[in-house]
Order: structure tokens, then C-alpha cells, then sequence
């Protein structure tokens, strides 16, 4: 099996987590066999209130939620497996320290290094050195860098998420085929600029002296792809500011030319010439930025086979100017199927077969199959509680909490897929898919032609392509047809029969 | 529609045509001929001119309604078992009224227009209409519900398309467990 460990440094990285969750939902991550991969999630960032990591943890925690739930009773649906190693600020190694001034003690530098004192001080300008770290290193890669250089791996790797993860990566090295570490963060911020790179290094000297080389490190860096909206005002202090991200790119970029192969094996790098624009925020719960396609481009890094293709840096690029189309994503046959697949069955399963189960609720079962037939295949036609010829009933606690396990993730799931089609930036379209109806509603939604546009569009006449049919085509499965009964089995099922 | 629902559409007409053309005439001739046997009345020329016409009118009242109905749950995309039991207060008026007219149809072949017409079925009689006992209408109207049965419901029941394929009376108990 492979294994795959991402880590989502800062609030971009955890957006490409968060995007690489949806990806491994959609069966996407998968080894040369068709496998699925086994995915270990871990997000490094010191912002521990940021909307960002919440969204990011929300779809890990939805997305394990309905697996666990689903458990064993599918054969296609919810199968790749999914490891969360919790997130992790680098300023819990500094007892409490919420500044770079207490990191550093100046007091203590100035009577035992006055020589590093004065360094320090012409380094950090004062705002730097007293401002609050809790919202992240407030797009400074130098504040980033200063607390991410006093890691130690080898001490972290005694204790907690990093000595989970470390230990699984030791393990998995030992077990077929090496296992991958993915980064992900941008490098125009401040945390992912500073921490993306030092931690490769801390990793790859890691790996080396527990004499596994074999394991590649590879990062997706995102170069910049929005802009700010609004300025900050006068009490915000030391932020992020869009006009100092091409030059925290241009240090970035140089670094990696002269230095990248000690902190990764290959870098995949992906921007965006036309710029989103996002409110501004200076971190916390404020910075709730949309999800953006260029997160989705720069998680597909890890499908790439990097090892036998060869370079070091990937970049990949449009077709055509003001629109991006299916062709333009890498490995599009593949990766279409798979988001079609999930977008659509995200649209049908919440916005019209959750629905009917919910409506199931309230009238007799016989009533509800007789405008149903698919239903009496998966659940026990006269409602009975007990299972019966492995059908379990519709009202049984045990599927209720099977389908809002599955509700959740897809809200989750439908609201980032609105986002990444719908946040482009002025005069920027997409030929992908209908921000519109990747939206949860209560319009019991038949439609599914033009969920999913262009050549990742299943080849069904529009008149066909509906729920309606696809509930015709599971009420006309066989029995050896459908492996598993209840909502679990209900939703194998629908898996299969949505693209 | 699955090719088994319409090969079994079609032997339902067919057995349907067979049913009013042939088998009902028979049970009449020879299983009931004391009921239908009224003062004066000739069940030879009452088979051929009073229920025979109202049959086969029936008849192709009931296959109309057949068409509409399969036309109807073939073409329509609902979007709920809601929706698509909707469909089930149509079946119950179709079935009710198509028992009216059979009734209206045996009454109008039997009756009615001899009445229209001012005269009598039955050479040298004085009545305007067959007379047919009350035992005989109990009969007929009997087999017009039979007929629906035979030629509304037992179709409908075995060639409704797609998620309409329960929504007809009695389809869960029969036809839920396939």
C-alpha cells in the first residue's frame, strides 16, 4: 500500500490539505495497482485559531467521521484511509513564548550574547520583535524562520503528533513500496515561506540519519495567487501585505535555486497570475479566505509520479488566458472522472437520496417504497427495526447516523468544490463545474448534467442524466450487485452508478 | 421500461383483447345464461348487440387509459418517492372512472339508446330497452370491474416504468421483494 504523509504548514498549507482530503475522498490517491493510498494529515501552524486550520481540520474530521461510520459495509465509497496526526504550532517548544522577544530572551542575550543581542536587534525591528506570534508569523518570513530553526526533530520525535508521525514513517519505510512526505505551504506568507523549507531540511536530515533515503520529501509551494482587499488599520501592527508578496517570492525562489535539494527531492510550484482577492485579515478567525483552484492544482503534486519522471521543479500552465478547462489539470482523464465522480455524487446524495431518507422518516415504509422501489434493495421494506436478510431498517439510529455522517462530509466537501469554482479572481472563468448547484438545497435537485462541465462530463444525454434515473438503474442492480445493504451499502451503490 | 415490462404489456393486451372478444362472450353463453336471460330477451342478440358493443367500447376506454398512464409514468421525472406517489391519486380516479364508464357503457348499449332512438331491441315488444334482469346487471357490472381489474390494473401493475413501478395498488406486497 502507499503511503502518503502531507504536511499543510501555515493557512495555505492547510487549504492544500484540506483540498488533498477531497482528493483522497474522491479516490485519487491511489498506488499503480488502483489501491488506495493510506494518507497521514498533519498541519504546522502557529495561528491555532485560524479559520483556515479549522476548515482544513473540519474535512479531515468529516471525512474519518463517515469512514469510521461507513466502516466496512462498502466496496468503492469512503475506502481510502485517512490518518490524522492533529495539528501542531511551532511556539509550543517555547514554554509559553507568544513573541519573538520571548523566544529569544533579550534580557538573557544581552548578559550572555550581546553580540547575538545586537544581531537580533538589527535583524527584528522592535514591532517584530513584540509582536503577538498567536496569529501566525504575520506574512514575515524572517519571524517564521528565527522560531522554525529551533526545532528539533529528534526532540519532538520523543513526544507527541510528531513522534506518531515520525514513528509511522519509520514503519512504513520498512513495509513495500518507500512512502512519501508532501509539503505543502506558500512561500509569499509567512509561516509557509518560512516553515515549508526548514522543515524539509529538518525532515530530510532527519530521514537521513535514521539511514531512510529512500523516503522522498517533495512540497507543493504556492507562489502568490491573491491579493488583499482592504488595508489593515493602525492597530493591527506588523501584518501581511499584498505588495510585499512577490518580493517574499522573489527570496523564496532564490533560497530554493541555491539551497532547495537539501530541503526537498522535487518542488512543485503553482500560482496564479490572476489574483483572487480576499478580505483582509490578520489571522485568527477572521481569515476565513476562500478555497481556491490553485490549492486543488498544487494537492494533485501528489499524484505525481515524481520519481520516475524525473527535475526538480514542476510548474505546469494554462491552455488559454482568462479560462481554465479539464485539459489544463494534470492527469485529466484520471482526475476529472474522480472529482466528477464525487462532485456529483455530493450533489445527489445531499440534495436529493438524503432527502428522500429523511422524508422516509415520516410516512409508512410500504408508502415510501412504493414511490421508491430502489429503496426496498437497501433497507427492510415493511421498516421493520431488526435486520432482516441483511437489511436493516430505515429508522434504525445506527443508519441515521450513518447518513449524517455522510451529509456532513458532503456539505463540507460541496462547499469547497463552490469555492474553488466560483473564487477566480476578476474576469478569470472556469470550465469545470456549476458553482451553483454545488450547493446543498432542498429542491430535491434531479439535474446532474450540468454539475460537471466539459470532457469530465459522463457521456449520458442530458435528459438522462438525472437521480431519477440513477434510482432506476439501483433498483434494477441484482442481488450479486450490491455487496452491502443500508445507507453504507445505499451509498456504495450510488458511488458506482453517479458517473 | 425493461424489455420483460413490455413483453408483459403486450400479453396483457393481448390476453386482454382475447378476455372481451372471445372469453367473456363464452362465460356468458354458457356459465350464466339464467342471469342474463330476461321476458322476451335473447341472449343470442343481446351478447351481439348490447353487451358485446359495450365491451369492446369499454375495452378501448380501459387500453386509452393504459396508454395514458404508461405515456404519463414514462415520460415523467420525478424528483422524490413524494413526487412519484403522487401518481397514486391518479390511479385510484382512473380505475373509478373507468368502472363508470363501463357501467355508463353497458347502460347505454342496454338501455339508453333504445331510448334515444324510440325503439325497441326486441321485435314486437313494447319496451324501449333490453330487459335484463336485475341478477344480469349485477353480473355485468361485476365483470366491468373484473375488466378493470384484467385490463387497468393487472398492466399498469406489471408494465409501470421506472420508480413508478410500485406506485400501483397492491405492487409493494406483490412486486416489493424482487
Amino acid at each position: 500500500m502507499k503511503q502518503i504523509f502531507a504536511i499543510g504548514i501555515g493557512g495555505t498549507g492547510a487549504k492544500c490539505i484540506e483540498a488533498l482530503v477531497h482528493l483522497h475522498a474522491c479516490g485519487l490517491l491511489a498506488d499503480r495497482d488502483g489501491n488506495p493510498a493510506r494518507l497521514g494529515v498533519f498541519l504546522v501552524e502557529p495561528d491555532q485559531q485560524s479559520a483556515l486550520l479549522v476548515r482544513a481540520q473540519t474535512a479531515i474530521n468529516r471525512y474519518g467521521a463517515m469512514r469510521r461510520s461507513v466502516g466496512r459495509n462498502s466496496e468503492r465509497f469512503a475506502r481510502a484511509e485517512l490518518r490524522d496526526y492533529g495539528q501542531w504550532s511551532p511556539l509550543t517548544t517555547s514554554t509559553g513564548a507568544i513573541s519573538l522577544d520571548q523566544v529569544f530572551p533579550k534580557a538573557v542575550l544581552r548578559t550572555q550574547a550581546p553580540g547575538v543581542a545586537a544581531l537580533f536587534d538589527c535583524l527584528f525591528p522592535p514591532e517584530e520583535q513584540s509582536a503577538d506570534l498567536e496569529v501566525g508569523f504575520r506574512g514575515r518570513p524572517p519571524i517564521g524562520s528565527a522560531v522554525m530553526s529551533r526545532i528539533s526533530l529528534d526532540k519532538e520525535a520523543q513526544v507527541g503528533q510528531w513522534q506518531q508521525m515520525l514513528g509511522d514513517i519509520q514503519t512504513a519505510a520498512g513495509s513495500g513500496e518507500p512512502p512519501v512526505i508532501h509539503l505543502f505551504g506558500s512561500v509569499f506568507g509567512g509561516t509557509g515561506a518560512s516553515g515549508v523549507p526548514t522543515l524539509g531540511q529538518l525532515l530530510k536530515n532527519w530521514l537521513k540519519r535514521q539511514g531512510l533515503t529512500s523516503i522522498q520529501v517533495q512540497a507543493s509551494l504556492l507562489l502568490p495567487y491573491f491579493d488583499f482587499e482592504g488595508v489593515a488599520n493602525d492597530d493591527t501592527g506588523v501584518h501581511a501585505e499584498s505588495r510585499n508578496f512577490q518580493l517574499n517570492t522573489d527570496a523564496a525562489l532564490q533560497y530554493l535555486r541555491t539551497s532547495g535539494r537539501a530541503c526537498f527531492d522535487r518542488v512543485y510550484l503553482v500560482g496564479s497570475d490572476i489574483k483572487a482577492r480576499y478580505g483582509f485579515s490578520i489571522g485568527g478567525t477572521s481569515q476565513s479566505n476562500a478555497a481556491h483552484l490553485v490549492e486543488l492544482l498544487a494537492a494533485l503534486g501528489v499524484r505525481h509520479p515524481g520519481g520516475s519522471s524525473g527535475g526538480y521543479a514542476h510548474v505546469l500552465s494554462r491552455s488559454e488566458q482568462q479560462s481554465v478547462s479539464w485539459e489544463d489539470l494534470p492527469d485529466d482523464e484520471e482526475v476529472g472522472e474522480g472529482l466528477a465522480r464525487g462532485a456529483r455524487f455530493a450533489v445527489a446524495w445531499r440534495n436529493n437520496i438524503s432527502r428522500e431518507i429523511t422524508d422516509a422518516q415520516k410516512v409508512p415504509m410500504r408508502s415510501f417504497v412504493s414511490g421508491a422501489p430502489w429503496a426496498g434493495h437497501f433497507f427492510h421494506p415493511a421498516g421493520a427495526s431488526a435486520s432482516r436478510g441483511g437489511r436493516p431498517g430505515i429508522r434504525d439510529k445506527e443508519q441515521l447516523t450513518v447518513q449524517s455522517a455522510i451529509d456532513q462530509y458532503c456539505d463540507t466537501f460541496l462547499q469547497w468544490l463552490n469555492q474553488i469554482t466560483s473564487n477566480l479572481g476578476s474576469g478569470f472563468r472556469q470550465e469545470l463545474m456549476t458553482a451553483s448547484l454545488l450547493a446543498p438545497s432542498d429542491r430535491f435537485e434531479n439535474n446532474l448534467s450540468r454539475v460537471v462541465l466539459g470532457k469530465a462530463r459522463p457521456r449520458r444525454s442530458e435528459a438522462a442524466d438525472t437521480v431519477e434515473a440513477i434510482k432506476v438503474r439501483l433498483d434494477s442492480l441484482g442481488m450479486d450487485e450490491i455487496p452491502h445493504r443500508g445507507m453504507a451499502g445505499l451509498a456504495d451503490c450510488l458511488w458506482a452508478q453517479v458517473v | 421500461m425493461r424489455n420483460l415490462q413490455w413483453i408483459l404489456l403486450a400479453a396483457c393486451v393481448a390476453l386482454g383483447v382475447l378476455w372481451i372478444f372471445l372469453g367473456q362472450n363464452w362465460i356468458f353463453l354458457n356459465l350464466f345464461p339464467g342471469l342474463l336471460v330476461g321476458p322476451g330477451l335473447r341472449l343470442d342478440d343481446y351478447l351481439q348487440t348490447g353487451t358485446s358493443p359495450a365491451f369492446v367500447v369499454f375495452w378501448a376506454g380501459c387500453i386509452t387509459a393504459l396508454m395514458i398512464w404508461i405515456g404519463v409514468t414514462w415520460s415523467s421525472r420525478p424528483r422524490s418517492s413524494a413526487q412519484t406517489r403522487q401518481m397514486q391519486p391518479m390511479w385510484w380516479v382512473a380505475a373509478i372512472l373507468l368502472a363508470v364508464f363501463g357501467w355508463l357503457c353497458l347502460g347505454w348499449f342496454t338501455v339508453f339508446q333504445w331510448q334515444v332512438s324510440g325503439t325497441s331491441p326486441i321485435e314486437g315488444a313494447a319496451n324501449n330497452f333490453y330487459p335484463l334482469p336485475a341478477g344480469g346487471w349485477m353480473l355485468l357490472m361485476g365483470f366491468v370491474l373484473l375488466d378493470v381489474i384484467l385490463l387497468f390494473w393487472l398492466p399498469t401493475l406489471l408494465a409501470s416504468p421506472r420508480t413508478y413501478r410500485l406506485v400501483v395498488p397492491g405492487a409493494v406486497t406483490l412486486l416489493g421483494s424482487r
